[in-house]
Parts: structure tokens; C-alpha cells; sequence
């Protein structure tokens, strides 16, 4: 026997391709590569969903902040309100409002009574007598004219015609109407039953909601508690009142803000009817109609406001004078140009994000002057120069602790340092762009010292070997390589600086600010603290800003981020 | 310097008397550590002025880490650390009063793999004159680099894309650019690492013959794996194994007649 028999002869089985086992490995391989694959796509495709809806909610949301709707009227400006030098003192503290009431009373003839009166002056913002100001401000000859100026509505009138109010739905009526007047209660005969849609409707309404309470006091009853007897016993006899109205022949039935608003415009008006049957009906007169005269029919209309008027935020009488307007074209849709002009205030139509934009300039000035120059010495020090002993370590560790560090904690410590010990100014983008260097800093070195080590050696190598110093290797060949990756690094840093809001909220940038910052110790707001104090306000018309504000900020943060790659694109070398 | 004071001075050194000419560099009792690993041990040898010297050896042997010694590359290395003495033109160049950047602009190196910075040409070259105040003005500068050029063999290719990236050569272009850049602040001594291992053979030949006109001028220190490139290029040969040298002398006798056993063996192939 040789020695080669001596080795066993199984000790490398070759693959035999045919054989089943071999072919369920290769299916069980291919099932495991298209699993993994299928995973990806999934998991890229739920990021996709995410990222759109969110967006699209963001923009659906915003984008009517950045649309503004005004009144344009003419308007006459007596020259009796103003004092006799006509300075520009005089002008800026002259009463503006009787101007634009009477500018309004004067586009809606007719209007008696104070509450109407009233309602149709709160149509306007508070500052929509700005632009006339201005205007005679810079011409004070206008005075004693009359001239066409665009009026900034008020939030609720605003969103209303932006499409928050109510549907409308028109029904021209078959019979001849007689109104018994012009304004005030005005009742109606028709001469064909117009009304009894209406009317069959409210009965309708009715009978739901008698059937609601018999639920709900069978509701209670089946619970058995002792303690809502009161309640069931007054469902029940609300459903009996309910149900008894249902029941009624055919007589008067009462509508009420709980229904939808049925009006009549008739002979140039709108009158909101308040009890009908359904030849007849009653109501108040919203808009003075401009003569008793018999309607024909074909020439007037039953309109519904389908929302009831309780569940919105605009009255039948504010929607009356809107939809007027919006009749006599007064009504003008513009870009809302103040949203990027004006600061913030209480108002929602007045409110913009100058100011936020001004703070948040300022105080990413003051993190990038700080940043920039001590996060790259700091680690081209720490990365080129610095002795690798346990010291260095220690720092090493720090910084990429730092980095991790909740940046609310940041917020505490400008707190206590800047603002308590060093008596810097509260809301001051200084004391935000300190706090928040100290929060970009570790991020700025981490990624400085990732973008200096990716250099390879060997071009410090070659620098040394002809000569130059260690410093000079590091200046004049290893940073001008790694600076692409550097500015990538500060960009993204800088966009999270952006985005910051806990630690300035801690160092008081959360004030009610309305003035725009001039200086870097001004009282100042940025972008995220506006959105966050817009998303806390109950008014609607903050709703869309705040949506707005945000779309602003990502276009921010979109744009950093562009730069960065293209920055890194554009300065990448090879070697 | 003076030849027969040169002799003189390193009269008290041993010295095989049989040397044709003045020594440039001797090590003695060169030993380097990587921390622990004791990577060069007891090294002695001397190096003759103008020339080409070839360090031969297998991978690991310390041919490498002594050439590094010569210009002190061994200093960017934390863990590295070396003892003994090395003189150049008989002054120790690891006294603590020499300024190391002084020295390594007199013994210039190219590296294994062709590392042109990434800039242009001219920059390339021009980077070290102009960091040792070599040139008064631009027009000074321009020659420098134009003289270098041409010494290396590079000019009449390149004289066209002067201001086109380095890095854009092909690999053989590239090192002779690297042997350019070396020579651009007129070292007296040319360590080589490997120059040809990563460049095909006719880059490769055009390199050796670069190097037989260069050794004229220069003192060339040459690590090589390649034999037959050492047989070629240099006059002199030191065989290095297991981080000592074994034996040195004229390239003739280590290929011919080595009195090492192990020379014998790592030429025949058997080690190695």
C-alpha cells in the first residue's frame, strides 16, 4: 500500500450541479436574494409614502398662506381728517377708521342698523387702513380725493374666501314672491310651493333629531346608572318635542343655527329666513333689498348655505356681504407679499416671518463664525497634530458624546452661562448662536475629522518627502483635500442648527416678538420657534401660516442640502 | 566635500578599505523597533557617493524601514522608534539640533505607488522650491521646473499639458513626475521604494534607464523585490533578511560569489 491511499478520500467533495441538493441551494440562494430585494423596495417605498403625504399635507396646508385676499374700494379721503399742516405726524395719527367704514357702506348701500354696521367693519383687518396710510404718507396731495386702494381683509373673511366657509347651493324659485319690505323683517307669499323642499327638509332634521335622544336615553337607560335619571328624563322629552313638531300638519316651522342657512335673495337682496312654510316664509333682511316690488319667477333665488351656521366660524351676515363683494369684483387675490415683509403680531392676516427669518439669519451667522473656524482647527489639530495619548483620548470620547448630547441640555447650560453668569441679553440671536455652536460643534469636528482621515497618507507622505513641514503637509495638501467633506459636514450641521428648537426656547427665544431684529442683541425669534408658537395659537388663520412657515423652512433646509452636495461635487478631487 | 578628509574622518569607523569611493551615508548599529516587534537589528553598512545602491531582501526583511531611516520618514510613525547612528556626509542625522525638513529636502524619496499631488504638473514640482525659498522669481521657478522636467525624462511628453492635473499621467509618467518633484530642490541623495513594482516593464525600463543617467549626479538608494532590476541598475547591493543585513558589497559579488549561505539562497530562489 502507498501512502496516498492513506488520505481519506472524502476530504474535498467536489459540487456536482445536477444533483437536488445542489439545485435547492441555488433556488433557496435566488428566493433569499429576491426576499432581500423585496424587503428594500418595501422599506423604500414606505419612506416614499411617508415623505409625500407629509409633504403633501404640509403644502396643501401652507400654500393658502401664501395667497392673501383685500377688498379694493375706493376710497374717499376727506380732508377734514387730518389737521391742517397735513405733516406726516398728522397723517400717521390720524383716524383711519371712519375712512374705510364709510369706504365700505359706500360699496354696500343700504346698510342700517349698528350690528350690521358692525359686522361689515370687522370684515376688514385692523391693519387694513396701513396701505392708505402709506399711500398719503408718501403723496399727502392724495388727500381730499378719492382713491382705489386694495383693503386687507380679516382672517375669518380671508379663509372664507380661500374656500373655509360653507357650500352654497342656489335653487331658482317657480312662483311670483311678494316681499312685505325692504329691510328689516321682511315676509314673503309665493305663489307657487318654493318652500317646501325646505320645509320637508326641517322636518326631516327634525325627526333625526328626536330619534339622536331616544338613542341616547335608551343609551343611558340600558347602563343602568342611577345618577343620569335627570338627563334621560330631559332627552325624552326633548325627542317628545321634537317628534311633536315632526307630527305637525303642515304649519310654520322655526329654523335655527343648528340647520342650514336658508336665504332669499330677492330684488337685489338677500334676506335670511327665519320661520316658513312652505308658500310663505320669514326673515331679516341681510342685504336691503332695493324695492318691495313682486319677483317673477325665474328672477329670484333660494340659497343654501349647507354649513350650519353654528359649526363655522363665519356668520350668514359675514358671508352675505362677502359673497356681495365677490359679485361686484371688489374682491382681489394676491400674492401675500406681507407673510415674507411683516413680523409676527396677533393677527393672523398681519402676521409674517420677517422677523423669524431676520433672527434666524443672525443666529446662524454667529454658530457659523463660531463653528466654522474653532470645529476645523479643532480637528485638524485633534486628527494631524495632537499626541495620541490618553488625554486626547479622553477628549475624543467627549466630542462624540457631545454630539449625542439632547439638545435641550444645551439650552440649559446657555442658560445658565450666557445668560446668568455673563448677563448676555435674553432672546438675543448672540446668546442662540452660542448655544447652538456649542451644539454643532461636535458634529462640525466629527465630520471634519472623518473628511481629514479619508485623505490618504500617502499625499502627506509625499509632501513630507520632498520637504515640507508637518504643518505644512497638513495646510497646504491634506485640509485643501478634505475641505469638500468639511463643508459638507458644517452645511449639515448648520441645517440642524436651522431646525433647532428646545435649546432656544430655554435661552427665552420664544417671546412674542413683533419687531424685526436690527442687531445680534435684539430680541429675536427663528423659523422652528415661530412655527412651534404659531402651531400652539386656537385661531384657524395660524393654521395655514404655520403650515407656511414650515414650507419655508424645508425650502431652507432643501437648499443647504443642495449646496452641500454640490459643494462636495464640486471641489471633489481624485487621487 | 573634500574626498581624503572625508576618508580621514571616518578613519575611526570600520571601513572595508577596499570602498572605490567616498561614503555619503553609514549606518551604524542602526536598530528600529515597531513597539515591540524589533524590526532592524545592529544594522551597519556604508553608502558610496553617486551611484546606485540596491537593497535587496524578502518582504519584511527591514530593507524598507532602513531606507526610511535615511530621511527620517521613521518620525511620522508614533510607534516607530530607532536607535544608533546614521550619518550623512559624516554628521548624525538624528542629532537633536538637525531640523528634519532640512534633511529630507537633501534626501529626497520616491514612494512605491506614483503619489503626484493632485495639481498640475508644474505645481507638482514647482510646490517644493517654492516652500524652500528656491526660487527668487516666476521666471526662476519656471526653470527649475522645466530642468527637472527634463532630467527626468518627462519634459518633451508632458511639455504641452504643464497645467493639466498630475494625476491625468499615465503611471509610468506619474513616478517619473514623483522623480521630478525629488529632485527639484537638488537633494543629494534619491531614496527609492520600490519604484517600478507597481509601473508595467516598459515604464519600468524607462525608469532604470532614468536612473543610470541620474546616478551621475545623485546618490540613489534602491529597494527593489526585483532581481534582475537590481543586477541592472546598481553597483553595489545589500542583501537584508530577517531585519538584519546579511552581506553587502559590489552587485557583481553578491550575484556571482555570495559568501552568505542565505544570499546564496534568496538569488538561487530557494528563500524568499
Amino acid at each position: 500500500m502507498t501512502d496516498v491511499t492513506a488520505f481519506p478520500r472524502t476530504s474535498i467533495r467536489r459540487i456536482d450541479p445536477t444533483s437536488s441538493a445542489a439545485q435547492a441551494r441555488v433556488r433557496r440562494r435566488y428566493r433569499a436574494e429576491s426576499r432581500f430585494r423585496a424587503y428594500g423596495i418595501a422599506a423604500l417605498l414606505i419612506t416614499t409614502v411617508f415623505v409625500v403625504v407629509v409633504l403633501a399635507d404640509i403644502f396643501v396646508k401652507g400654500l393658502p398662506a401664501f395667497i392673501q385676499h383685500s377688498l379694493v374700494l375706493d376710497v374717499a379721503i376727506p380732508a377734514d381728517a387730518f389737521g391742517p399742516q397735513r405733516s406726516v405726524e398728522e397723517i400717521k395719527g390720524a383716524d383711519y377708521f371712519p375712512i374705510t367704514r364709510d369706504a365700505l357702506k359706500a360699496a354696500i348701500p343700504g346698510i342700517e342698523g349698528r350690528t350690521a354696521e358692525r359686522t361689515l367693519t370687522r370684515l376688514l383687518s385692523t391693519g387694513a387702513a396701513d396701505v392708505i396710510r402709506d399711500r398719503l404718507v408718501a403723496n399727502p396731495a392724495l388727500i381730499g380725493t378719492t382713491i382705489k386702494a386694495p383693503l386687507l381683509l380679516s382672517s375669518g373673511a380671508d379663509l372664507y374666501l380661500k374656500g373655509l366657509g360653507t357650500k352654497i347651493t342656489s335653487q331658482v324659485a317657480r312662483g311670483i314672491a311678494t316681499p312685505s319690505a325692504q329691510t328689516g323683517e321682511v315676509t314673503f307669499l309665493t305663489s307657487a310651493n318654493d318652500f317646501a323642499d325646505a320645509y320637508v327638509g326641517i322636518k326631516r332634521i327634525l325627526a333625526k333629531r328626536a330619534k339622536e335622544r331616544r338613542d341616547e336615553a335608551d343609551r343611558l337607560e340600558r347602563s343602568g346608572s342611577t345618577t343620569v335619571a335627570d338627563r334621560i328624563a330631559q332627552l325624552r322629552s326633548e325627542a317628545d318635542q321634537f317628534q311633536a313638531r315632526h307630527d305637525a300638519p303642515k304649519g310654520e316651522e322655526e329654523l335655527d343655527a343648528d340647520m342650514p342657512s336658508l336665504l332669499v335673495a330677492i330684488d337685489g337682496g338677500l334676506v335670511k329666513v327665519s320661520k316658513l312654510t312652505d308658500v310663505s316664509a320669514v326673515g331679516e333682511a341681510l342685504l336691503p333689498l332695493s324695492s318691495a316690488a313682486e319677483a317673477a319667477p325665474g328672477t329670484w333665488r333660494i340659497v343654501t348655505y349647507l354649513t350650519p351656521e353654528s359649526s363655522r366660524k363665519i356668520t350668514d351676515q359675514e358671508v352675505a356681504f362677502l359673497e356681495r363683494f365677490r359679485e361686484l369684483g371688489d374682491v382681489s387675490r394676491d400674492f401675500n407679499w406681507r407673510f415674507f415683509s411683516a413680523g409676527d403680531s396677533r393677527e393672523p392676516e398681519l402676521a409674517g416671518i420677517r422677523g423669524a427669518l431676520v433672527g434666524t439669519a443672525m443666529t446662524l451667522f454667529v454658530t457659523l463664525i463660531l463653528c466654522l473656524p474653532i470645529g476645523v482647527f479643532a480637528a485638524v489639530y485633534l486628527e494631524e497634530f495632537a499626541p495620541k495619548n490618553r488625554l486626547t483620548q479622553i477628549i475624543e470620547v467627549n466630542i462624540n458624546n457631545l454630539a449625542a448630547v439632547p439638545s435641550i441640555v444645551f439650552g440649559l447650560l446657555g442658560l445658565a452661562v450666557f445668560l446668568n453668569f455673563f448677563n448676555l441679553h435674553r432672546s438675543a440671536p448672540l446668546v442662540g448662536g452660542l448655544v447652538l455652536a456649542l451644539l454643532v460643534l461636535p458634529t462640525i469636528i466629527i465630520a471634519s475629522r472623518a473628511a481629514l482621515k479619508a485623505v490618504p497618507p500617502s499625499i502627506k507622505e509625499a509632501a513630507l518627502g520632498v520637504g515640507a513641514s508637518h504643518q505644512q503637509a497638513v495646510f497646504h495638501h491634506v485640509l485643501p483635500l478634505a475641505l469638500p467633506g468639511i463643508m459638507t459636514g458644517t452645511i449639515i450641521g448648520m441645517a440642524h442648527a436651522l431646525g433647532e428648537t428646545a435649546p432656544l426656547l430655554m435661552i427665552g427665544m420664544i417671546a412674542f416678538i413683533v419687531d424685526v431684529p436690527t442687531g445680534l442683541t435684539d430680541a429675536a425669534t427663528v423659523l422652528p420657534v415661530q412655527i412651534y408658537l404659531w402651531s400652539d395659537l386656537p385661531e384657524v388663520g395660524f393654521q395655514a401660516k404655520t403650515a407656511g412657515t414650515i414650507i419655508v423652512l424645508l425650502m431652507f433646509l432643501f437648499v443647504m442640502n443642495g449646496a452641500a452636495i454640490w459643494l462636495r461635487r464640486r471641489f471633489e478631487r481624485r487621487w | 566635500m573634500d574626498m581624503a578628509v572625508q576618508r580621514t574622518l571616518q578613519d575611526a569607523t570600520s571601513i572595508d578599505p577596499s570602498l572605490p569611493k567616498a561614503i555619503k551615508v553609514s549606518g551604524r548599529d542602526v536598530n528600529a523597533y515597531y513597539g515591540e516587534k524589533h524590526a532592524l537589528k545592529h544594522v551597519n553598512v556604508d553608502i558610496p557617493d553617486k551611484g546606485v545602491m540596491a537593497f535587496i531582501g524578502p518582504s519584511g526583511c527591514g530593507k524598507s524601514t532602513f531606507l526610511r531611516c535615511i530621511n527620517r520618514m521613521n518620525d511620522t510613525i508614533p510607534s516607530c522608534r530607532v536607535t544608533g547612528k546614521i550619518l550623512i556626509d559624516n554628521q548624525d542625522i538624528y542629532r537633536p539640533s538637525l531640523d528634519v525638513v532640512q534633511l529630507r529636502a537633501r534626501v529626497g524619496m520616491v514612494f512605491q505607488k506614483p503619489k503626484p499631488f493632485p495639481k498640475s504638473v508644474f505645481e507638482n514640482i514647482a510646490y517644493a522650491p517654492r516652500i524652500h525659498g528656491l526660487a527668487r522669481s516666476k521666471t526662476d521657478l519656471e526653470e527649475i521646473v522645466v530642468t527637472s522636467l527634463k532630467r527626468a525624462g518627462l519634459f518633451e511628453e508632458v511639455k504641452d499639458r504643464l497645467h493639466d492635473p498630475g494625476t491625468g499621467l499615465s503611471g509610468g509618467q506619474q513616478q517619473r513626475l514623483c522623480i521630478a518633484r525629488a529632485i527639484s530642490v537638488a537633494p543629494d541623495i534619491i531614496l527609492m521604494d520600490e519604484p517600478c513594482s507597481a509601473l508595467d516593464p516598459i515604464a519600468t525600463a524607462r525608469i532604470e534607464e532614468l536612473m543610470e543617467e541620474l546616478r551621475n549626479s545623485y546618490t540613489i538608494v534602491i529597494v527593489t523585490h526585483s532581481m534582475q532590476q537590481a543586477a541592472r541598475v546598481s553597483q553595489r547591493t545589500a542583501f537584508f533578511h530577517l531585519g538584519t543585513l546579511v552581506e553587502e558589497g559590489s552587485t557583481e559579488m553578491i550575484f556571482n560569489s555570495p559568501k552568505d549561505q542565505r544570499t546564496q539562497d534568496y538569488i538561487t530562489g530557494r528563500i524568499g
